[in-house]
């Protein structure tokens, strides 16, 4: 179990993976700390998802990576 | 004669017919949890106002009766009110006083809603849900009626109650007097930074009809009348109006809404006012001009305290401001209080405005201070035993009322009194309360929209 | 800070001190008019309202002086007619008269100009605890931090600015009808 990642600041751009080693760059963040809207890059359990945007929950990003 | 809840609300505890009030409708707590049900959840109320929310995702938090509402725009630009309150497990879903925001999210659980109220983010939904859950049906409560009207937004709970306007009724020329420009220009004002919120230890219906146009506590007033803080440096809070124009109350006996005008003769101009400014004097100089012209006749009427039925107060003239009495519980009241100018004012006429305003109203203005330690103590005073069987008096003028009031070519809609001669009368006040008593008993809208009834009969 | 700056600080501080308790031990001794006369002819005197906001919107917290509604933003004008309202005696938001104590705390020197061993002003920070009871039972307590500004005239200080930082939101006293 990684660190508990603030979320309230990451900027657009900014990469994350997600618990199931799914990655998505974010794509705005509402700055509630519980939220951001993030696209899929990689989804290796639901290939479906890549693409897609989606609200992800902070506590499903295991990991910050650089902006991209 | 002591009254109690027993006789009912009429004629027991509101004896219109003998100018009576009983002491119980202000500090029972059981009339009270009944107000927040028949009054607060029925009627129309006044939440804010469209300036305060230029902007898509613009949000201002306010209050309804008891309880915290979200003043809203959504990205679309529609306007909605919200309950402040998670479906989840009812978490404010906004503690700031305003702001702008993309989403609501719960910091308990993390449901998060979109600025159109709808559910947008449940925490593990595939997982914990197994994406089971209808997030159609658990949106924000959304407040069913809204009306947006010269800038001021205004919501009811209640889907049976009469729109806005028919609310209102001809009342609603009596609201213009605040919302227009001092010229006359439709909507032509804007709300100043800033509202006030505020406690006082007494019933919200205290305020509610001393605003109503109560004509006879002046004399409570006395010691800021000596001192002078007049919009014309010293002297009298007040214009000079009285002077010239007659003094008129006015009230809706179908609606629960009044207020007191001062009517000015017809060919004749208002006396000059704010004189030791003179880009001030200047300003509503030409104003007073501009209004006879584009208002005619009409432009002859100038608004003095009013209230739309039951709490949303006005006050017409500078300081022009917008006060809402908030129930907390019987014996508190919180109020909210928005400041108005004219938007195509000069700065300069703003700001001397907001100086007068700032030291005539609130917590530290000098003539309200007075009223807060009157309403604070006829409270306190009035929650014993004892005290509680002994009425209110409201019995004057009674029977001195007029229907179809005309003076110099100008018929006044309301039922009127004229108090240019007797000084004073409690006309008004006699309306809250006999519309107050009943929403009290009425069931539905049904019976209090009385004018469709007596339409329906034509 | 040399030696001679370090003591013409720390005798600016007890002046600054015991400038701060004379005024506090008049406003709670009803001496309306020698407190008027500590007050330049300029002064302002602001407490704005303070807004719950978001952590990066704090600019927004308190409402702007000279520019939005406020709980005060006045001059020496209506101070003084606010201490002749309560000298009417028929003031009845202070008639009978409040039971009023200033505990001021916390006190620090900002800043000095020209300089620590001239200063013709002073800015100056501090705590303020009001505590009001009036009539039986009623009381309120009002806290929050204050920024004076003093000027040296003639030798005397004069508060030439002050700025009311209440902690609270909703205000929590019915009415505000003495002084800071």
């Amino acid at each position: 179990m990684s660190e508990p990642v603030n979320i309230r600041l990451l900027q657009p751009g900014t990469r994350v993976v997600l618990e199931g080693g799914a990655t998505a760059e974010i794509v705005s963040n509402p700055q509630d700390g519980v939220w951001v809207f993030a696209r899929f890059l990689t989804s290796p359990d639901d290939p479906d998802r890549i693409g897609s945007e989606e609200m992800v929950f902070a506590q499903e990003i295991v990991e910050v990576g650089e902006a991209s | 004669m002591a009254t109690t809840r027993k006789d009912g609300y009429r004629p027991g505890l509101v004896d219109i017919s003998a100018g009576q009030v009983s002491r119980e409708i202000f500090v029972n707590e059981e009339i009270y949890r009944e107000e927040l049900e028949r009054l607060f959840a029925r009627v129309w109320l006044f939440v804010g106002h469209e300036s305060q929310i230029p902007k898509p995702g613009d949000y201002f938090v306010s209050g309804m009766g008891e309880e915290s509402v979200i003043l809203c725009r959504d990205r679309a630009g529609k306007v909605h009110v919200f309950l402040n309150s998670c479906r989840h497990r009812g978490m404010k879903v906004c503690r700031y006083d305003e702001g702008n925001t993309p989403v609501f999210t719960c910091p308990y659980h993390g449901w998060s809603y979109g600025t159109d109220g709808q559910l947008v983010g449940v925490p593990y939904f595939r997982e914990a849900y197994h994406e089971k859950l209808d997030r159609s049906r658990w949106g924000l409560v959304e407040v069913p009626r809204t009306y947006l009207y010269k800038g001021t937004v205004w919501a009811c709970w209640d889907s049976a109650a009469p729109p806005f306007l028919e609310y209102l009724g001809d009342f609603v020329r009596y609201l213009d007097l605040t919302l227009d420009g001092w010229d006359g220009s439709e909507g032509g004002t804007e709300i100043l930074g800033g509202i006030q919120k505020w406690r006082i230890p007494c019933n919200w219906k205290f305020p509610a009809e001393n605003f109503c146009g109560d004509s006879y506590h002046n004399i409570s007033h006395r010691s800021v009348d000596l001192v002078g803080i007049g919009p014309s440096g010293t002297g009298r809070r007040d214009m000079r109006e009285r002077q010239m124009a007659r003094r008129l109350q006015v009230a809706f006996y179908e609606r629960g809404h009044q207020t007191g005008v001062y009517l000015f003769p017809k060919d004749q101009a208002t006396p000059p006012s704010y004189q030791h400014s003179p880009e001030v004097s200047e300003y509503f100089a030409h104003c007073e001009e501009e209004r006879r012209k584009k208002r005619g006749e009409w432009g002859r009427l100038i608004g003095s305290p009013g209230e739309i039925f039951p709490n949303t107060a006005l006050h017409p003239r500078q300081p022009r401001t917008i006060a809402v009495w908030h129930p907390r519980g019987a014996h508190q009241t919180e109020v909210w209080r928005w400041y108005v100018v004219d938007s195509a004012a000069p700065q300069e006429v703003k700001d001397f405005l907001r100086d007068y305003y700032i030291r005539y109203s609130g917590p530290g203005g000098m003539t309200e201070q007075d009223d807060m330690e009157n309403w604070n103590y006829a409270h306190a005073a009035s929650r014993g035993t004892i005290a509680r069987r002994y009425p209110y008096s409201y019995e004057q003028g009674l029977g001195f009322e007029t229907e179809n009031y005309e003076w110099q070519g100008l018929r006044i809609p309301g039922t009127v009194m004229d108090i240019t001669d007797a000084k004073s009368s409690e006309h008004n006040l006699r309306n809250l309360y006999r519309r107050w008593a009943e929403f009290m008993e009425a069931e539905s809208w049904g019976e209090l929209a009385t004018w469709r009834l007596a339409r329906a009969a034509e | 800070m040399d030696g001679n700056e370090r003591i013409s600080r720390l005798l600016l501080k007890q002046e600054v001190d015991e400038f701060l308790y004379y005024e506090a031990d008049l406003l709670d001794a009803r001496r309306y008019d020698d407190w008027l006369a500590l007050l330049a002819d300029d002064v302002r005197y602001w407490m704005p309202m303070r807004r719950n906001v978001k952590v990066d919107d704090l600019e927004r917290e308190f409402t702007r002086e000279g520019r939005d509604i406020s709980w005060f933003d006045e001059g020496k004008q209506t101070l003084t007619r606010r201490v002749r309202q309560i000298q009417t005696g028929i003031h009845w938001a202070e008639e009978p008269v409040s039971r009023i104590s200033h505990v001021i705390s916390n006190i620090r020197l900002l800043e000095a100009n020209p300089s620590w061993a001239e200063p013709a002003e002073v800015a100056v920070g501090c705590r303020f605890l009001v505590y009001r009871n009036r009539v039986e039972t009623e009381t309120d307590i009002l806290v929050g931090k204050r920024e004076d500004l003093l000027r040296r005239v003639e030798g005397e200080l004069k508060i030439t600015r002050r700025r009311i930082l209440l902690d609270q939101n909703v205000l929590l006293s019915k009415n505000l009808t003495f002084f800071f």
